[in-house]
């Protein structure tokens, strides 16, 4: 088996911007591929994440996107589980690299959200629940994950406070990132006096609609030897994935099972353990999804998630001291949905190289990432990153 | 409550598979709008399943067979909707829950009741509903939707 490396990233800017999809595609490729030679002349293969074709009326993703970095007659697909998406197509890339289909592929992901308005991404959104009796009940993401974190707040100790402390703790370290949407700060009262939007979800308690693209290069050892000089590779030691049922009544509402199944295989597949990981960027659609995938990823006891938060000294007893989200996760860097997965890894990309300026991990060699579609785990895909 | 149909008591056959037949969902919401409400259950592991299907979940079996529910049940976890889909935009804010019923089996749906007026363990009912009675635009039906009641708890 060959080994597949990160070799260079790129994201568009994140936010409402007047550019559509294939667009901000474009700046996320002329970023990952500043310095390196033709997109033709590196990679053979790639996968786009997309969630939906509501957006801009365009599904074929896959050939758009590959005619936008110059690539033709290569295998190109788009991959889709909601918001899983992007972290699918860096799956199926370091898949082939490692098979040794293919020598180097690009993973990218791109969503155009504001296309249709609220409304729009709402109902583009709704798709991903169950048909026959969620979706008929008029349920949205918001409320699906209101019902798990009611459910937290009832069987643990955490609080409606302690849900918002992850939103704060985002919000700062987004204001550290370039990259972020939300590069500022925000305080703990007007978190928890925003509106609400499905009890007890408030506003900040949930991520933003984004427009936004990523591309990364995964590459096997011979290209990334070969290109060293104008790039840094990151070793991806593991990969796992899982789909857990998909309506959120069938699920354990305090237990992200599917998600727990991936991190395990993909820890196993790096041969490393939950206390090995230095950063993590976990899938923070809502506040509670952070504190259940800290407890699902082996980094937290049961019911002791929101200590995300905490600085790892003064964390209970179980804790390991992974910093999260140093991004700002996507309720504060933002969630394009099927780029959001490969935004982790460009985090995680960052922080194994040094680059990650003023929200930098010292001396993190070691990162979990986990990007979850559907309501929370009915679909899971975890990468471990390390420079080891 | 178990339908002792020997077709049900290991993997289905094709032709089992019919739109008459709650495995499939217009069997399923037919068997509703007459007012049974019929889930799968696996006959290996006891798995309860709405709406049925033809494989169980939980221990990946196929001797599933179908079950008629209680509707009674409590409520396992609840929200409001502040902001709903375009089609029940107009019955905002909507309440919905996680229910148990009394056999175990869960489903989501609508409570005919505010926010504040419900809480973990309430004993709710389920009410059967035809669709547009229950106010959702008939636009937010795919076509083979169209007579499909939808179904709605009430607190007991």
């Amino acid at each position: 088996m060959s080994t597949a490396h990160l070799i260079a990233v790129g994201s568009s800017p994140l936010g409402e911007t007047d550019l559509p999809g294939r667009d901000l595609f474009s700046k996320a490729l002329a970023e990952a591929f500043a310095g390196l030679p033709d997109p033709a002349d590196v990679v053979d293969g790639l996968y786009v994440g997309a969630q939906s074709e509501r957006y801009e009326n365009q599904i074929m993703q896959g050939t758009l996107m590959a005619e936008w970095a110059g690539l033709r007659n290569v295998p190109a697909e788009r991959v889709e589980a909601c918001a899983a998406a992007g972290a699918l197509a860096l799956k199926n890339a370091v898949r082939d690299v490692r098979a040794g289909v293919h020598d180097a592929v690009l993973a990218c992901g791109v969503e155009k959200m504001t296309a249709g308005g609220t409304e729009g991404a709402t109902n583009a959104l709704g798709a991903a629940f169950e048909r026959a009796l969620e979706q008929r009940s008029g349920i949205t993401a918001p409320a699906t994950y209101a019902l798990l974190a009611r459910r937290y707040l009832h069987e643990t100790d955490a609080t409606e406070e302690d849900l918002a402390r992850i939103a704060v703790k985002n919000h700062r370290n987004a204001a550290d990132n370039p990259r972020a949407m939300f590069q500022q700060a925000v305080d703990l009262g007007t978190v928890m006096e925003a509106p609400d939007v499905a009890p007890p979800l408030k506003l900040y308690d949930c991520a933003p609609v984004t427009d936004g693209a990523a591309a990364v290069v995964v590459a096997n050892n011979e290209v990334a030897e070969d290109l060293s000089e104008c790039t840094d590779a990151v070793r991806v030691a593991g990969v796992g994935s899982a789909a857990n049922n998909l309506a959120v009544a069938e699920r354990d509402l305090t237990y992200v099972e599917g998600a727990d199944v991936a991190a395990t295989a993909a820890y196993e597949d790096a041969g490393i353990g939950a206390s090995d990981v230095d950063v993590a960027e976990v899938h923070d659609a809502f506040t509670v999804c952070e504190a259940l995938l800290a407890e699902a990823a082996g980094f937290a006891p049961e019911g002791r998630g929101t200590e995300t938060v905490t600085d790892p000294a003064d964390r209970s007893a179980g804790w390991t001291d992974v910093r999260i989200n140093t991004s700002g996760g996507l309720k504060a860097r933002g969630h394009p949905i099927g780029a959001t997965g490969l935004l982790q890894a460009i985090e995680a990309h960052e922080q194994l190289t040094g680059r990650a300026g003023a929200r930098q991990v010292a001396d993190a060699d070691t990162a979990l990432l986990i990007n979850e579609g559907g309501v929370a785990d009915a679909h899971t895909a975890a990468h471990v990153l390390t420079t080891r | 409550m178990t339908d002792p149909d020997p077709t049900t008591t290991g993997p289905l056959a094709p032709d089992d598979i019919t739109a008459d037949s709650p495995f499939t969902l217009p069997g399923f919401f037919g068997a509703l709008s007459e007012g049974r409400l019929v889930a799968a259950r696996c006959t290996e592991c006891d798995e309860h399943m709405l709406p049925p299907r033809t494989a169980c979940y939980s221990c990946g079996g196929r001797a599933v067979s179908l079950s008629e529910q209680p509707k009674t049940g409590e409520v396992v976890s609840y929200t409001s909707v502040n902001r709903p889909p375009s089609a029940f935009e107009h019955l905002a804010p909507v309440t919905v829950a996680v229910v148990e019923l009394d056999s175990s089996a869960r489903l989501t749906g609508r409570v005919d009741a505010a926010l504040a007026d419900v809480a973990i363990g309430d004993r709710v009912e389920l009410r059967v509903r035809d669709p547009e009675a229950a106010g959702i635009d008939p636009a937010f039906d795919l076509s083979y939707e169209a007579e499909w009641p939808v179904h709605v708890f009430e607190l007991a």
